[in-house]
């Protein structure tokens, strides 16, 4: 009887481990084979990041993370980076929605030539990018925010097209956009209720990758002589060690809790309707790529 | 080509057309289709060369023929998705060339699933209602209306993730039929389904095509499928149609070797002409030729398997190769000399016989064959 229930029990793990839904009993069984490994490189990662942040809050000291906020100018460059954001979020949305879209539809050719133009941004140093756009943009813009907001829709650009065009590759563009054309709909309701619900995992994408380069980008925002955030931060390092870092990790934690926000809204959206779930881990690959202050 | 003939008078005559095509007693007032000396080409590529097709009201045509035929160009032509490079589509007698196709009132049902991700299966029905402007209750309970039409009420909440191909499909066609279409356009919606749930589908689309009397062009590459649903199929090949008539009269009376060969199962047999070409020689029987073929020369007659006869005979013409176990008939693979393969169709009954390398005879009734050119 017991060798019955034995062999029942297996049997009853094999069913389990072939179905769909049993990815968990899978998961367990390989773990129990493997479990050394992967905690040695799960405490060796751990290690990497984290030391580095304890490192940080020990310099700080608690104190100084309450004395942040009333800091001078935090305010001020915080809002600051908050407006740059969300200008440069929607003049990137506006240009790079209808262009991918129309890219997508009418000049499938051309793709590959604006994949190699958006990539440019990062192929340019951000210092030759700023001295060219200084060179050609109208005088009464010189060190404002507005500046910099078009400098980061340059920059913002490989990432929204990546996004973008990753949504569009998902979805049967050209049948939906078919579909919804023969059942009456214009060019403008086929966009806002056909097109963009669908590709709003991707958008949340951009939207993740435009705000988290907005809120860390350095380079840009110090020779335009914008207090940005990140500048702010840098210029109080150079008076108060402690204030700046604690400063750096508040940001750090914020950041990462609006990441976590943006994608866990954007999951459940994506569970509902069946599209695709934002991948945090393709989106904290890319904001290390645009780390740069 | 007389079937040809007989296929466009039907189709000009709206009334007479439909009785005589075919399509559901009753059914309402429909549309007229014509498509006239439609021409499209794509680079080199001529995907449509002059082609003209007439729809009666209510009448559903197939247009059947192999990938790159230019069918689906046709269609989507007609949906308004391609523009033609000459020729015009005619609705009810006027143009609509120059129509967009979101004012052509026509639904459409794709090849690839293509309802709204974003949508549930009663709002994807809805759809096309609220490009029309009616209000949330007419639009839900019309919409709703459909879904149970197609079977699928309780799948109106469900997104169309959470639904089988079958059910796409379906509710697709729902969604198509909730505009009251003038014209119902379906291109190859069931290719994508297993072979059952085809079955199924094919049924429901046929009947609820009759019930509602819509005008329907439906495209497809499945002979099964053009043959069993359409009131009339068009064979097209190369841009062109090669026969348009009743799936019986294409089947049984093909006007090309191209249409015969496509259509159903088709035997070629080396034949000699005789009587100036209005008899051949094939098997050792002289038969009559049907009409339309070449006067001299090589020729190679074409019969369908269940047209021949096959019986066991010690030293007959051929040897059983294969049997094939079809159900209530049974394919029987014949080799003749020279290497010439045949299929022959005989009920299961009498097939016990003739078991792979018994001798046969293999025969040819007196009816009248087609005969084409021989290839090279």
């Amino acid at each position: 009887m017991a060798a019955i229930g034995t062999y029942a029990r297996q049997g009853w793990i094999r069913r389990v481990m072939r179905t769909p839904s049993g990815n968990a009993g899978a998961a367990v069984s390989r773990s129990g084979k493997f479990p050394v490994w992967r905690w040695v490189i799960l405490l060796i990662a751990g290690i990497y990041f984290l030391l580095p942040l304890y490192a940080a809050i020990r310099f700080a000291g608690i104190k100084a993370f309450g004395s942040v906020f009333t800091q001078p100018d935090f305010g001020s460059s915080l809002w600051t980076s908050v407006q740059i954001a969300a200008m440069t979020w929607a003049i990137t949305m506006a240009l790079m929605v209808p262009t991918t879209i129309y890219v997508h539809l009418r000049l499938p050719g051309m793709r590959r030539f604006l994949e190699s133009i958006t990539i440019l941004p990062i192929v340019i140093p951000p210092i030759v990018l700023t001295v060219g756009v200084l060179q050609v943009f109208p005088v009464q813009l010189k060190a404002t925010m507005w500046l910099l907001g078009f400098e980061y829709v340059i920059l913002a650009m490989p990432f929204a097209y990546r996004a973008i065009d990753a949504g569009l590759r998902s979805i049967d563009l050209k049948t939906l956009t078919e579909a919804s054309g023969n059942l009456g709909a214009g060019w403008l309701t086929t966009m806002w209720r056909v097109v963009l619900p669908n590709l709003g995992t991707s958008l949340l994408s951009a939207t993740v990758l435009i705000v988290a380069l907005c809120l860390g980008e350095f380079t840009m925002a110090s020779l335009n002589l914008v207090t940005t955030f990140p500048v702010w931060i840098v210029q109080t390092d150079q008076l108060n060690a402690n204030i700046s870092v604690s400063a750096s990790i508040i940001a750090l934690v914020v950041t990462w809790l609006f990441l976590l926000l943006i994608v866990t809204i954007g999951s459940r959206r994506g569970r509902r309707t069946g599209a695709g779930e934002v991948n945090l881990f393709s989106v904290t690959a890319n904001t290390n790529t645009i780390g740069e202050s | 080509m007389a079937t040809n003939e007989v296929a466009t008078a039907a189709g000009t005559d709206g009334s007479a057309a439909v009785t005589a095509a075919g399509p559901a007693a009753g059914a309402r007032e429909g549309t007229s289709v014509s498509l006239r000396e439609l021409t499209r080409a794509f680079g080199a590529a001529r995907a449509l060369d002059g082609m003209s097709l007439e729809i009666a009201p209510g009448e559903l045509v197939a247009l059947l023929g192999p990938s790159g035929c230019g069918k689906t160009t046709a269609l989507r032509i007609v949906a308004g998705f391609e523009t033609a490079d000459a020729g015009e589509v005619l609705v009810d007698g006027k143009d609509v060339s120059r129509t967009p196709a979101a004012k052509r009132d026509m639904g459409m049902v794709f090849q690839s699933y293509s309802l709204f991700p974003n949508m549930s299966a009663l709002d994807n029905v809805g759809f096309g209602l609220r490009m029309r402007k009616a209000n949330a209750t007419i639009r839900r309970r019309k919409a709703g209306e459909l879904l149970e039409m197609v079977g699928l009420s309780a799948q109106s909440g469900q997104f169309p993730h959470q639904l089988s191909g079958g059910q796409q499909q379906r509710v697709a066609l729902a969604r198509a039929l909730a505009i009251e279409p003038r014209v119902l356009l379906l291109d190859e919606p069931l290719s994508a389904l297993d072979a059952k749930v085809r079955l199924q589908l094919r049924e429901q689309i046929r009947t609820l095509q009759q019930r509602l009397g819509t005008t329907t062009l439906f495209v497809t590459h499945d002979q099964e499928e053009a043959l069993s649903m359409a009131d009339r199929v068009g064979v097209m090949r190369a841009g062109k149609l090669e026969q348009v008539a009743a799936p019986d009269e294409l089947y049984e009376r093909p006007a090309t070797a191209f249409v015969a060969e496509f259509v159903g199962t088709m035997n070629r047999l080396p034949g000699v002409l005789e009587s100036g070409g209005s008899a051949v020689t094939v098997l050792g029987r002289t038969v009559p030729v049907q009409g339309g073929g070449p006067s001299s020369g090589a020729v190679a007659v074409l019969v369908r398997p269940e047209n021949l006869t096959v019986a066991p005979a010690d030293g007959g013409n051929g040897i059983v190769f294969l049997r094939t176990f079809l159900g209530a008939t049974s394919r029987i693979t014949v080799l003749l000399s020279g290497d010439l393969q045949v299929l022959v169709d005989v009920p299961s009954t009498r097939a016990a016989a003739m078991t792979p390398g018994a001798s046969v005879e293999v025969g040819i009734p007196s009816e009248p064959v087609l005969v084409v050119a021989a290839e090279g």
